[in-house]
This record gives structure tokens, C-alpha cells and sequence, in this order.
């Protein structure tokens, strides 16, 4: 069994198998449980953003009736934040106050609107301290990370000297592009359920990774791991502020166990903004020397972004300079700078997004200072193996990608001059940039079932965020176990399934479904060698090289008359089901070669001269990404992906108080995010290819990579249209006049 | 009006008869939803800015016949629905997955499913209205999709929809809406017919707060969760629902909502058809009132430029008698109205003529924000210029929102227009007064300095596009 097996329902445009339930309302969120003696939670967030709470009152509140608990830092039962890695979480252990939003209390009552009443009654008097929150304030307080980048690569690199590059240059691009604080704003909020059973605690979480907030409620609360179980069936967008367990979940727990009650606490849209991460601001400079021809002589991506004062999290956003050109001198850094915000995390493509916004510009202007074509450009910097870790590539269909892009797109059309083209009095302008993501994978778990009736059961922890996981998996199930996907019956989001990654990095495809290919290949094998040695059986004596299987039946190769049913075959054994397990993690391919997607994006945009308004009016996307599992989904994905960066590119900027840090814009009327009218008819092309080393199943992830070089190619098509060169995000109207 | 207060309200919801008893009359339609354990209907915001909450009223429509309007359940109190019918995303599939429900499935308009049930109710409304296409999701936010393979559902049931058996409903005659007299949880909830009742309740109970739509009022109960002891709603008054239409003039009720005034007076005054084009999005504009839009006074209220650019006039009632107002005069500071205590906003009057000696009118409005719809303005402005024969101005009205602490109009810069000839060399020369005509503040939406330049350029925008 190989993966050119999976061939019938694999790639299909398969509709979601959960889509009835979610168009019917069916589908159940983890705010949505019925619960036995439910009650609900909310918390107290801090108003300030740095200083000690001098004093809480809390008699008001308590005495709100259907009131069951208020709980501070004065009676909070003690628990370690820090225990279990991933974040470290401020749960009510002491009075400090480190940015404005943070969780200070929690009120448990019978009734939401009991809770909240009961909230603003808590009277807190703060000592203020002078919060630290602007990154350019603060740079000279930028230190070098303690942690690692993704991949566990070191934060700084160097390949030959950029100084020795930049003196041989004979064109130069040094410039500095900044990105403000993003918000992921999935539609779900956050939401968790809380159920004590004896020394067990159940959540029902909105969470990008069930076993991750296992082992970390676990530590926390310093309990066996075994004794937590976590489930999520649906989960309404993550985007990566679910793919960390946040103070709310470990609070909603301790506050149920408190009440000895069951507790529900949904995070109301604006306490999205700071306790659950966000995209950090960033400050890159990137310098680009280059020959008259337009050969790279230098390429130094140095990032810094704001993290927390009580955590790290490292923005990776010099990561795709290190590997996406070639060139001999190529250094990258990342530094941090303090400051009293939450601790930001993980946003669609992490470094990605925002790195190739300031990597891919400057490119831009390199093909304007040397009057080269942008894609001209790229392609003689062409990388033809990896020139961080000296690798080839699994695979790396990009020249494909600015090809067929740019003939689909139209460039050779495109007249360079800026402000060259126009619609009456409308200008328009044509960018485009690279886009890449590694493809990532992690160990994970699977297990299939065959039943006696011809179907099957798949599980596997997991989690499906909205990205397809229940029905990819399914159509790699209905494969690896020759049953019509009708007959599969795929189950997640329970950490009472076997364990797999969280859903994130663009690995749920390849980690998760190799497991669930091997499983299913290995449950169908063992049901097939039991016909095998079968007497009794129309294939006894046949080598498995003999069968196919086909609709729920294994038939002879050379003689389909010789069949028989899955059911057949238990039946006869006296079994009502086999099953098989298999724990599928990554080999040695990661140490023989780099593996990523790649992709170009090209876009048209429309600037009103009179208003600054841009609007995005075009766009083809084409995407190297490996083996579709699923056109319908990874169309859309990829589609999701861009139009994120449309968001970025055009509007979401989150704005704090300048004195006390709150978030001004903490809504969704405020923080924008793209409407129907913002997006424009988006092309998407996928480059046939196949990669035989990145797993089993040959896919590349495609979650992320549509959001990166997206940002980029709108400004790049913003300079062509007006002659302006905006390297400060978002790229809003008051920025062109 | 009857003076006994009942304990309960009754409702239908998905056909079903409901009896609403010791809720605050201000828990919205969502929470109430939700609560009872109908969680199909989604809260995404909570705002009215995402439409995740959207479900369809049965309510009369500018016709006068019943439709379905698709409205953000986050934002209506609970009290409004007394007596009115209701559609959620559990209640459209009718033995089989409505067609609106299948197209979302068949091209992946559904991805993490959350934005789902208020797409859906959008389309569903939208469905039976023959009006499927990108205007009726514009009050839905996905973070998912990227809304194309949205747009593909809905263009798989752009074209004549079924009869079946929600439309058979839509055939009944629609019924006015009936008084209620409701108190629940130490909150009362009046809903009147007539006038003269609003009036009288007004003299009784001074702490009274009037609503009509809820789509400003309704983030107060939602987001900020304040309490009302009384409120009064306009919905159902007869002297505030109503259109005149004649050669002179346009009256509009008060409390008539704003798809009625979008539908009815399509074609009449551009100005208004443009910003009602850009005004919030579907589920909002089926809610919200001019009076409302008025009342609120906000500074950069979408419809206040385009009706001081048309000298609009209010009439106000009190228990006193009736006066007239010029909308300029209504407005006296930030948030603040000439609008006295026991007093209504009962119409709005817009006069259809032009000045004296005029021979054409040019008018148009403008409203910039970062956004394709569904914005708030960094600036709106109205424009309206009468030329005589010699392409000499006669009259001249350039109104603001986002500029000032109330809307407003540059006066000044109106007299010094009057007897100049309609040419770019007029216009440059009154841009440079109008940079001078307001102090904008800086905001997160807009610098003051990029206020100033929009003020300037809008009134350009408009020359150009009517020389």
C-alpha cells in the first residue's frame, strides 16, 4: 500500500461532511453544552497597565443576589501560571498588574447578567506605575532572545559578511518597515466550560490544540495529566489565538472547582483584545545590495518586536530571508523589546505575514532602483537549494508559480512607470511578491475501526477550526480503507482520542493525515490477511499484492468474480470490528531536505486620487503547496488566507491608549476586518506538483501561505499606482495624501 | 393605552408560539435565544457590527406587504418582538435543507461555521425578497472564506426562489403591530399606537427613554448592559410612520425605518440614495429610523449632512402643541439637541424645489471610510447647488459629519459660493477657504490634517463628477 493507492475520493471537491450540521445551526460550539447546573462566569479586567492592585473591594459585588464567588488574588487558590511551558499565565497569585486587560478577578454567579452586574460593582484602587508601551520609545531597551525561532533555530543567522556584500554593491535598498499590533478576531469567541467530577475536570474549550491545553491545565493546576480531558467538536476560526491556553481557561476551571459547581465563561469580543495574544507590532530593516544585473550581493533582515515583560514570544519575521533568495551574504536577527501588553502569540503565518511584507517591498524597490522587472528580479536570485541549511529542496515549484501567475494575471501588460495607469480619473497599479511557508509536521496518532455493517469509525484528538479537518480526513480514510466516504465516520476534538498536534503552523494535513492514512491502511491490511489464510474465504491463497479494495469489498485483481465484503469476512470470523492504530511521525526527510510551499501573488489595485481610498480589484494567487486533498477546501483556504492580508495590508491596526494602554478600537466597527465589498475576484492557481519526501501523503499545508507576500504586493501595486512607497502598515488612505 | 402592566409576552419563533415572562424587557433577542437553548443563532460581537446574530422578523416591508427582514438579534430588546414572528437558522429547514442552507454546503460557504447562521438568515431574507446579491451579506463578517465561495452560494439562488411555504406565509395580510404594556424584571416596556399616548407617557413617567429601532440604543443593553426602568417604543405609532410624497416636498415619519425610506424614495434625492447605499448594512438599515439617526445627534450620523444639505425641517410634538424646527438649529453640541424634555421627533420634512431663479440643482453625497461598506465615516459630506441660466450659483448647501462636535454646515463658505459662476477656478478658490472652515480632531479613524484635505477634495469630487 503507497500513497498512489489513494486516488478515488482523495482530491475530490467533496463537500464538508459537518456541512449540514453548521448550516442548520446543529453544530455545537463550546460555549453551547447543556450543562447540569450550569453557572456562569466573567471576569475583572485591569484598567491600568502597569502598577499593583492596592486594594479590592469585593463586598458590593458578593452581595449581588445569585452571587456564588468573587474571586482575587486575595483568595485565589495557589496554582503555578508558569508550569506545563506554552505561555505563562497570570492567574490571580498576586496584585501586580502587567498591561491593561488583564484578568484581576473573577465573578461566578447563577446567571450571566448576575455576574456582570456583580463585575462592576468590584471597586479596585490601583497604585499606578508608568507603563512602558510604545516599541520605538523602547528600542534602546531591545535585547536578544532568550528562546529560539520556529524550528528551534537560533534567533540571529550570518552566511558570509553583509557589510562585504553591501561595499561590493552597486545598487543599495536600506530601508525600515513597521507593523502594528493585529488582532485575530475569529468570529467564535473564546469560550470554556468547566465540569468537575470528583478530582477530574472536564472542558469543553475553544482551542486550536486539545492536548496542548491538557497538559497545561494539568500543570497548572498541578494535576495528573490523565485526569483532564479536554473536548472541542467545532471550533468558529482560531487563526492562533486558540492555539495557546490563555489565563481564562485555567481560571473558568479554578473558579468551578471553587463553586463546586459547573462554571461557563465566554470572553465578550472586547476582552479579545490583550489576554489572548495578538500579531506583536514589529519594526524590520532590511538592506539589499545588489550588481547592475540585479544579482543579490547582501540581504540582512534584522526584526524587533514587542513581547510581554513577563513572557517572550519571538516574531519570526527575518525567518523566510534566511532561505527564500539566493544570495552569499545573508544575515538575520530578531530582538525584543518589553512592554506592558499581553503576551502576543502565533497569527496566521507568524513571521510570514509580516516579514515578507518588509522583504518582499524592499525587493520592489531594488527592481526600481536597477530598472528590472519585479519578477525578472526574483528569478535571478532564484534559490536553487536552500542557502540557510545548505539542503535541496523536497520539492519548489515557484518559477511555475510566477509563470502561470503572471500569464494568467496579465503582467507583460503592466507599463512600470508609477502612476502610468489609469481608469479616468481612478489610478491603478499592479504589485506582486513571493509567498512561502515552511511545510511543518509533528508525531500524531490515529486509529481506524472497521464494522461488521461495512463502515468505519476514525479518530484522532485533533481539531477542526474551520479549515476541513473532518472532511479531508474522512476522503483519506474512505481511501487507505476502500470504503465511499459515506461509509466513514471521522471523530476529533477529544483527548480522550489519540493524540495529535495542535492546528496550527499548517501541519494538520500532513501530521494528522498521515497518521489516519496509516491507520486506515493498516486496519484494512489486518481484515484483509484474515481472508487471506481463510479457507473459506474467495481469496484464500492470494498475496496481497493480488487485491484491490474496492466500495467495502476485496476482489482479485485478475478475477473480480473472487470478492467478498469487509462484513463477509467479520462476520465469518465472529468479529463485530478490527481495528488498527498507528502512530505516524516525521523521519529523516527533515534532515535530507527543506520543505515549503512557495507561490506568487500578483494584485490590482484602484486608488481614488481625491480620497486616498484603495481598493483591491484584482488578484491571482498561484501556489505551489504539494497533493490536494480537497480543491474545494483548499481553494478557499487559500482564498481566506489572501484576503487576511487584505485586512493587514488595508485596515486592522490595533490603536492602545498612549498613557494607559487600553485598546481603543476593541470592536469589530473599530478594528476592521475585510467586508464582502473589500474583496475582489481572487484567481487561485495550483502548480501541479508532487512531492514523494515531505510525508505519506505528499501534502504541503496550505492554511498560511495564501496571507504571505500578500501585504507586500499590495503596497508594491500602491507604489506603482501613485508613486508613493508606504512602508508603515496598514496602508491606510490618510498615508497617500 | 392600557394602564395594567402584563407579566409576559408572547412571540413566535420558528412557528412556535413563546410566552416571554420575568425577562428584563431590555435582554435582547439573542441572549434570549441563546439562553433558551436555541444556539444555532450565533454572538460574534454582541455590537451589531457582525451579523453572526442575524435572524429574519416578519415585519411590513415599504409595500405595505409582509417580508422577511433579515435584523441582528444582538441588537433588538426583547420587548419588541411581542407579537411578531420570528425565523432562526434551526427553523428554515423544512424537512430537507432550505435552498439557501444546501447552496452554502454545495460551495463551501460554510468553513468554521460560526458566521454561518447569520449568512444564511441574510440569504434566507434576501431569498424571498428576489434581492440575492452582495448588498444583502454586507452586514456579515467572515474571517474564514474570504466570502467568494459565499458569493457562489448566493449566486445559486439568485434566481426564482420556490413557492413553498414560507413564502405562503409572506401572502398573509400584514397586521399593524398591537400595543404592549410589559413589565418584567422591575423594567417597564410600552409599546403604543398613537401619539398622543407616547406623549402622555412621557408626562408620566419623565425617565422615560424613547426607542424605535435599537441600533444605537441597543449597545447599551447589549455591550454596556444598562438598565432602562422605562422605555417607550415608537415602532408601532401611526402619526410616526408614515411617507408624503408630493410635487413640493417629501414628509417622512420619524420612526419609519431606513430600508423603507431606501426603497420608497429611490430616485428622488440622490444625496439620500447614495448615503443610505453606504449607511451600516442591511440588518441596521432595516432597524434603524431617520428619527433615530436624528435623535442621537452623533457627529458623524450618516444621514445628517445629506438632510442639512437639503434645508431639511423637523416637526416635534410635546404634550404643548407642535412646532417646526430647521434641522440646523436642531443640533446644539456634541451629543446634545434643542430637543426639550416630554418632546418627539415626529417627521422629517425635505422640500423638492429649488431656489428661486434656478434652472438645475446638482447634489450628491460622499461618505469616506477604510472599508468597501459596513463603516464608520472618517468624514461625510453633502452637497447641494442650485445654478441660475448664467451657470451662476443661487444657492448653496456643503454639509459635514466628522468635522465638528455635531454635523455641520460651512456657512461661510455657502454666502461666499453665492453669485460665483460654477468653474474649477471657483472651486479652488473655495477649497482653500474650506481648509480653513473647520478644526477636525484626530482620531483613530482619520488624522485632522487628512480631514481637512477630504473636506477640501470632497467638494472638488463633486465638481467633477457635476461640472
Amino acid at each position: 500500500m503507497n500513497s498512489s493507492d489513494m486516488k478515488s475520493v482523495v482530491g475530490k471537491p467533496l463537500n464538508r461532511v459537518d456541512g449540514h450540521a453548521k448550516v442548520t445551526g446543529a453544530a455545537r460550539y463550546s460555549a453551547e453544552f447543556p450543562v447540569a447546573k450550569l453557572v456562569h462566569g466573567v471576569t475583572i479586567q485591569s484598567t491600568i497597565a502597569s502598577g499593583k492592585i492596592a486594594q479590592i473591594d469585593t463586598r458590593a459585588a458578593e452581595r449581588v443576589p445569585g452571587v456564588l464567588l468573587v474571586m482575587t488574588h486575595l483568595n485565589a487558590p495557589k496554582v503555578s501560571g508558569e508550569a506545563g511551558g506554552d505561555r505563562k499565565l497570570p492567574l490571580l497569585q498576586d496584585n501586580q498588574v502587567r498591561y491593561s486587560g488583564q484578568h484581576i478577578g473573577v465573578v461566578v454567579a447563577d446567571t450571566f447578567e448576575h455576574a456582570m452586574q456583580a463585575a462592576a460593582l468590584v471597586n479596585i484602587r490601583y497604585d499606578e506605575e508608568q507603563p512602558a508601551l510604545h516599541l520605538k520609545e523602547h528600542l534602546d531597551q531591545a535585547y536578544v532572545p532568550q528562546g529560539k525561532i520556529p524550528r528551534d533555530q537560533p534567533p540571529d543567522s550570518a552566511h558570509g559578511s553583509v557589510e562585504q556584500g553591501l561595499a561590493t554593491a552597486a545598487v543599495k535598498v536600506e530601508q525600515t518597515y513597521t507593523t502594528p499590533i493585529e488582532n485575530h478576531n475569529p468570529m467564535e469567541p473564546h469560550a470554556t466550560t468547566a465540569v468537575w467530577q470528583g478530582d477530574r475536570l472536564l472542558l469543553y474549550d475553544a482551542t486550536q490544540g486539545v492536548f496542548g491545553a491538557k497538559k497545561k491545565v494539568a500543570a497548572v493546576l498541578g494535576m495528573p495529566p490523565e485526569n483532564v480531558r479536554i473536548m472541542s467538536y467545532f471550533v468558529g476560526g482560531g487563526f492562533g489565538c486558540k492555539g495557546s491556553t490563555w489565563a481564562h481557561v485555567v481560571l473558568t476551571a479554578m473558579a468551578a472547582r471553587q463553586v463546586n459547581r459547573p462554571v461557563k465563561l465566554v470572553l465578550g469580543r472586547m476582552q479579545m483584545f490583550g489576554p489572548v495574544g495578538f500579531r506583536p507590532e514589529t519594526m524590520q530593516q532590511v538592506s539589499l545590495g545588489a550588481t547592475r544585473e540585479g544579482n543579490l550581493t547582501a540581504l540582512r533582515h534584522a526584526g524587533t518586536s514587542i513581547t510581554s515583560t513577563f513572557d517572550e514570544f519571538i516574531e519570526p519575521v527575518a525567518k523566510t530571508a534566511r532561505m527564500i533568495y539566493a544570495c552569499p551574504h545573508i544575515e538575520t536577527s530578531h530582538r525584543l523589546v518589553r512592554l506592558n501588553v499581553g503576551t502576543p502569540t502565533y497569527m496566521r503565518a507568524p513571521g510570514e505575514a509580516s516579514g515578507s511584507f518588509a522583504l518582499e517591498s524592499a525587493m520592489d524597490e531594488l527592481a526600481y532602483a536597477l530598472k528590472i522587472d519585479p519578477i525578472e528580479l526574483r528569478l535571478r536570485n532564484y534559490a536553487e537549494f536552500d542557502p540557510d541549511k545548505k539542503l535541496p529542496w523536497s520539492s519548489k515549484s515557484l518559477r511555475e508559480c510566477y509563470q502561470q501567475g503572471a500569464a494568467r494575471f496579465g503582467w507583460q501588460k503592466r507599463n512600470p512607470t508609477p502612476r502610468s495607469m489609469r481608469d479616468g480619473n481612478t489610478l491603478i497599479g499592479w504589485g506582486m511578491a513571493t509567498a512561502t511557508y515552511p511545510t511543518n509536521r509533528s508525531p500524531a496518532s490515529a486509529i481506524a475501526q472497521i464494522k461488521a455493517d461495512g463502515t468505519a469509525v476514525v479518530r484522532s484528538g485533533s481539531q477542526d477550526i474551520g479549515t476541513g479537518t473532518y472532511t479531508v480526513m474522512t476522503q483519506i480514510a474512505a481511501d487507505a480503507l476502500g470504503l465511499p466516504a459515506e461509509q466513514i465516520q471521522f471523530e476529533l476534538g477529544d483527548t480522550n482520542l489519540p493524540e495529535t498536534p495542535v492546528s496550527g503552523g499548517s501541519q494538520t494535513a500532513a501530521s494528522v493525515g498521515s497518521a489516519v492514512h496509516l491507520a486506515g491502511t493498516e486496519a484494512r491490511s489486518k481484515l484483509l490477511q484474515l481472508a487471506l489464510m481463510d479457507q473459506a474465504s474467495p481469496l484464500y491463497g492470494a498475496t496481497a499484492e493480488d487485491v484491490i479494495a474496492q466500495n467495502g469489498r476485496f476482489l482479485l485483481k485478475n478475477k473480480a468474480a473472487n470478492a467478498e465484503t469487509y462484513g463477509a469476512i467479520l462476520s465469518r470470523h465472529g468479529l463485530k470490528t478490527i481495528e488498527a492504530r498507528a502512530d505516524a511521525k516525521p523521519g529523516e526527510e527533515k534532515d535530507k531536505y527543506s520543505m515549503h510551499s512557495f507561490g506568487a501573488q500578483f494584485v490590482e489595485v484602484r486608488v481614488n486620487p481625491d480620497s486616498g481610498e484603495v481598493r483591491v480589484s484584482r488578484w491571482v494567487g498561484a501556489f505551489g503547496v504539494g497533493r490536494l486533498l480537497n480543491a474545494k477546501t483548499a481553494n478557499s483556504q487559500l482564498i481566506g488566507g489572501i484576503v487576511y492580508g487584505i485586512g493587514m495590508a488595508l485596515m486592522e491596526h490595533t490603536v492602545m491608549d498612549p498613557n494607559r494602554g487600553r485598546v481603543v478600537n476593541a470592536d469589530l466597527a473599530e478594528y476592521h476586518v475585510p467586508v464582502n465589498a473589500d474583496v475582489p475576484s481572487i484567481d487561485v492557481i495550483f502548480v501541479d506538483e508532487q512531492d514523494p519526501h515531505v510525508n505519506p501523503i505528499g501534502v504541503k499545508g496550505i492554511g498560511e501561505i495564501g496571507i504571505t507576500g500578500s501585504a507586500a504586493a499590495i503596497a508594491n501595486a500602491v507604489y506603482h499606482a501613485t508613486g508613493q512607497r508606504v512602508r508603515d502598515l496598514p496602508l491606510t488612505l490618510d498615508k497617500l495624501l | 393605552m392600557k394602564q395594567v402592566l402584563e407579566s409576559c409576552l408572547t412571540a413566535t419563533i420558528n412557528g412556535e408560539t413563546v410566552r416571554i415572562q420575568a425577562i428584563a424587557p431590555t435582554t435582547t433577542l439573542l441572549e434570549y435565544l441563546r439562553q433558551s437553548g436555541r444556539v444555532g443563532t450565533k454572538e460574534g460581537c454582541g455590537d451589531g457590527d457582525c451579523g453572526a446574530c442575524t435572524v429574519a422578523l416578519m415585519a411590513q416591508g415599504a409595500d405595505g406587504k409582509l417580508h422577511y427582514q433579515a435584523v441582528n438579534s444582538c441588537l433588538i430588546p426583547i420587548g419588541a418582538i411581542a407579537g411578531r414572528h420570528i425565523l432562526t437558522v434551526e427553523g428554515i429547514a423544512n424537512g430537507c435543507l432550505h435552498p439557501v442552507q444546501a447552496a452554502m454546503v454545495q460551495t463551501g460557504g460554510s468553513q468554521c461555521g460560526y458566521c454561518t447562521p447569520g449568512f444564511i438568515m441574510s440569504l434566507f431574507a434576501a431569498y424571498y425578497d428576489g434581492t440575492v446579491n452582495d448588498a444583502c451579506v454586507e452586514g456579515n463578517l467572515c474571517r474564514c472564506t474570504g466570502y467568494l465561495a459565499i458569493r457562489r452560494a448566493a449566486s445559486l439562488v439568485a434566481s426564482s426562489p420556490v413557492q413553498d411555504v414560507f413564502r405562503d406565509r409572506l401572502a398573509q395580510t400584514a397586521t399593524e403591530l398591537g400595543e404592549v404594556s410589559y413589565d418584567g424584571a422591575q423594567s417597564q416596556f410600552y409599546r403604543p399606537t398613537q401619539l398622543s399616548e407616547v406623549l402622555a407617557l412621557l408626562q408620566q413617567h419623565p425617565n422615560a427613554t424613547l426607542v424605535a429601532g435599537a441600533t444605537d440604543l441597543g449597545l447599551d443593553f447589549s455591550h454596556h448592559r444598562k438598565s432602562y426602568p422605562v422605555l417607550v417604543s415608537l415602532e408601532a405609532v401611526v402619526e410616526l410612520n408614515f411617507m408624503h410624497q408630493t410635487t413640493e416636498a417629501v414628509e417622512i415619519g420619524a420612526a419609519v425605518p431606513l430600508s423603507h425610506i431606501e426603497d420608497r424614495l429611490r430616485g428622488v434625492f440622490p444625496s439620500l440614495d447614495e448615503m443610505l447605499y453606504w449607511f451600516a448594512a442591511r440588518q441596521v438599515r432595516n432597524r434603524a429610523t431617520l428619527g433615530g439617526n436624528i435623535g442621537t445627534a452623533s457627529p458623524i450620523g450618516d444621514l445628517p449632512p445629506v438632510l442639512l444639505a437639503l434645508d431639511a425641517e423637523l416637526k416635534l410634538a410635546s404634550a404643548v402643541g407642535e412646532r417646526t424646527l430647521p434641522l440646523a438649529n436642531f443640533f446644539k453640541g456634541y451629543r446634545q439637541t434643542d430637543l426639550q424634555p416630554g418632546e418627539v421627533i415626529v417627521s422629517c420634512k425635505i422640500a423638492r424645489t429649488i431656489a428661486p431663479g434656478a434652472v438645475r440643482r446638482l447634489s450628491q453625497s460622499y461618505k469616506i471610510g477604510k472599508r468597501g461598506t459596513d463603516d464608520i465615516s472618517i468624514v461625510a459630506a453633502a452637497f447641494c447647488i442650485d445654478l441660475d441660466e448664467q451657470n451662476q450659483i443661487v444657492h448653496a448647501r456643503l454639509a459635514y459629519g466628522g468635522v465638528a462636535a455635531t454635523p455641520v454646515r460651512a456657512i461661510v463658505v455657502e454666502q461666499w459660493l453665492l453669485g460665483k459662476p460654477w468653474t474649477a477656478e471657483t472651486i479652488q478658490q473655495a477649497k482653500s477657504h474650506l481648509k480653513t472652515a473647520f478644526t477636525p480632531l484626530t482620531d483613530l479613524r482619520g488624522s485632522a490634517e487628512y480631514r481637512k484635505l477630504l473636506i477640501a477634495n470632497l467638494f472638488e469630487k463633486f465638481f467633477v463628477e457635476y461640472p
